[in-house]
């Protein structure tokens, strides 16, 4: 009997954190055209293995995308197309 | 010391004399619990994201201040008295400003200043002013780093 054989991954880019690329970005709360970047069309948060963010960055992105929505700057849920 | 910022929302429809009253308001409560008001900005009416009480426009104002915690605390009681005022959200941007630091402030955007703010917000170019927010927090960051 053979090993099954084992599935190759479709090579991927190793996405990286673009606020660790770019030491000019700032997580900001009331900067909502950045935190738009990292919604779905729905108005979820993206997970950070689409969006590649570091565990940190993710972290304050999520804090501030949940107080932008707090304060009505985004929203908490979208319909979708 | 604490610098704190808070934003809050009122109704869409309410008239110059209605905001200089509130504005006043906050501001004789900052003076009387020792707060510093660095700026009070004006954003204009801006669509929301979601609708509060019914509303789907508000009027945004941004306070940035430094306080103690007994002065948030009679903001936001103030602010959740007056109907007018749909929704606020208070954020703490730095735990200890030393006092000197806190006299350097006010001197970059002292009080008049923000008068001003809200003067020239009247016309409402609205994305003039959206612009315009981001870089007066990147010229922030830039100040603390620099000290």
């Amino acid at each position: 009997m053979k090993a099954p054989v084992k599935r190759k991954r479709p090579f991927q880019r190793r996405k990286v954190c673009v606020f660790c690329a770019d030491s000019g970005m700032r997580i900001n709360y009331k900067d909502v055209k950045t935190l738009n970047h990292f919604i779905s069309e729905r108005g979820k948060i993206l997970p950070r293995r689409i969006s590649g963010n570091c565990a940190k960055h993710q972290r304050d992105l999520t804090s501030a995308i949940k107080k932008a929505r707090n304060i009505a700057l985004m929203p908490f849920s979208l319909f979708g197309s | 010391m604490r610098r704190y910022e808070t934003i809050f929302i009122t109704h869409p429809d309410l008239t110059e004399e209605d905001l200089s009253v509130l504005h006043e308001k906050l501001r004789s409560i900052m003076s009387s619990l020792k707060g510093e008001l660095i700026k009070l900005e004006d954003w204009g009416p801006k669509k929301l994201s979601y609708a509060i009480r019914k509303n789907t426009r508000g009027h945004y104002f941004l306070l940035d201040y430094l306080a103690a915690t007994d002065l948030v605390r009679e903001l936001e009681r103030n602010l959740r008295l007056n109907d007018r005022v749909l929704k606020f959200q208070t954020v703490k941007i730095s735990n200890q400003v030393s006092p000197e630091a806190a006299q350097a402030l006010p001197a970059a955007g002292p009080d008049k200043k923000a008068i001003n703010v809200i003067e020239r917000s009247s016309p409402s170019p609205e994305p003039k002013r959206e612009e315009a927010e981001p870089e007066a927090f990147g010229e922030e960051k830039k100040n603390e780093s620099a000290s």
